[in-house]
């Protein structure tokens, strides 16, 4: 997340200068993601949509382009959900949104926590990586991925994030762990196991 | 009972929750000594940090975007027709 370098809020621009101001960049960030040219457009034109219901919650402590691709990345998210067929995403509403079937009657790990050699960090990875990573996003339980969006990618609080998501702190960090816990598996499965 | 600093699935939970606030120091310690002794916690933990650091930068890096690719100016036209429309 790139911070409000100074102390002051930032403003939002207004709402008329936004496509030529941002347009471009949250189009390439919505291909990167998103390879159909139409559909990363659509994408867009909604996040403008989105952001201009929501301009009361620009808080100026991120800058406008920073909260607006925040704004995208959940349209990705539920972007990549939709691609889903019917039926795994029946199987994602029985999805155990708990870790009791990751260990044993011990606590010790069932599957262990598999090596990774690659690091997603060098470049010629990142594409890979990334679509991977939005993946296993978009398999994770909405309220589960909603959370670990808030707190990872947009570097919220932990406060905020339950404020927002109307819950306490306690359930909040059993939240973030679940989330964890299924991204982190699903990374070892579909991204390191190629 | 055992003490949760020999337990995986407890220890796994608190270096999760170490990521989200201060843990008190004791607990920093368990989880290090557990560590010491249990790769698969230490492989955990500095998997949690990857997707951390994956989620923070890697997806904001503009580098990493095509600056050869643009909004059509149909697009374009269309959506400033829509806020326009839509903040009247």
């Amino acid at each position: 997340m790139v911070e409000n370098k100074d102390a002051h809020p930032s403003k939002l621009p207004d709402p008329e200068t936004w496509v030529d101001q941002y347009g471009d960049y949250l189009y390439r960030f919505a291909l990167s993601r998103i390879k159909d040219p139409g559909l990363a457009e659509e994408l867009v034109q909604e996040t403008f949509l989105a952001a201009l219901n929501s301009r009361k919650n620009f808080k100026g402590r991120s800058s406008a382009r920073t909260w607006l691709i925040a704004i995208l990345k959940h349209k990705i998210i539920d972007q990549y959900r939709k691609k889903k067929p019917e039926e795994s995403r029946e199987d994602m509403e029985i999805f155990p949104d708990g870790v009791d079937h990751m260990f044993d009657d011990k606590g010790s790990w069932i599957e262990r926590p598999g090596k990774w050699n690659t690091n997603p960090m060098k470049a010629y990875e990142q594409r890979e990586f990334m679509d991977v990573f939005y993946r296993c996003l978009s398999d994770l339980p909405k309220r589960l991925s909603k959370a670990f969006v808030m707190r990872e990618m947009e570097g919220q609080s932990t406060e905020e994030i339950c404020k927002n998501l109307d819950i306490t702190a306690t359930n909040c960090w059993v939240i973030l762990y679940r989330a964890r816990m299924h991204l982190r598996h699903c990374l070892d499965v579909n991204w390191i196991a190629q | 009972m055992k003490h949760w600093m020999f337990c995986c699935k407890d220890v796994s939970q608190k270096i999760s929750e170490s990521m989200d606030r201060t843990l008190p120091l004791h607990h920093r310690m368990f989880i290090r000594i557990h560590i010491l002794m249990c790769k698969y916690c230490l492989r955990f933990r500095r998997q949690l940090i990857i997707l951390r650091e994956a989620a923070r930068k890697i997806d904001l890096s503009p580098e990493a975007l095509d600056s050869a690719l643009g909004l059509s100016q149909e697009a374009r036209d269309r959506m400033k027709k829509t806020i326009e429309a839509q903040s009247a």
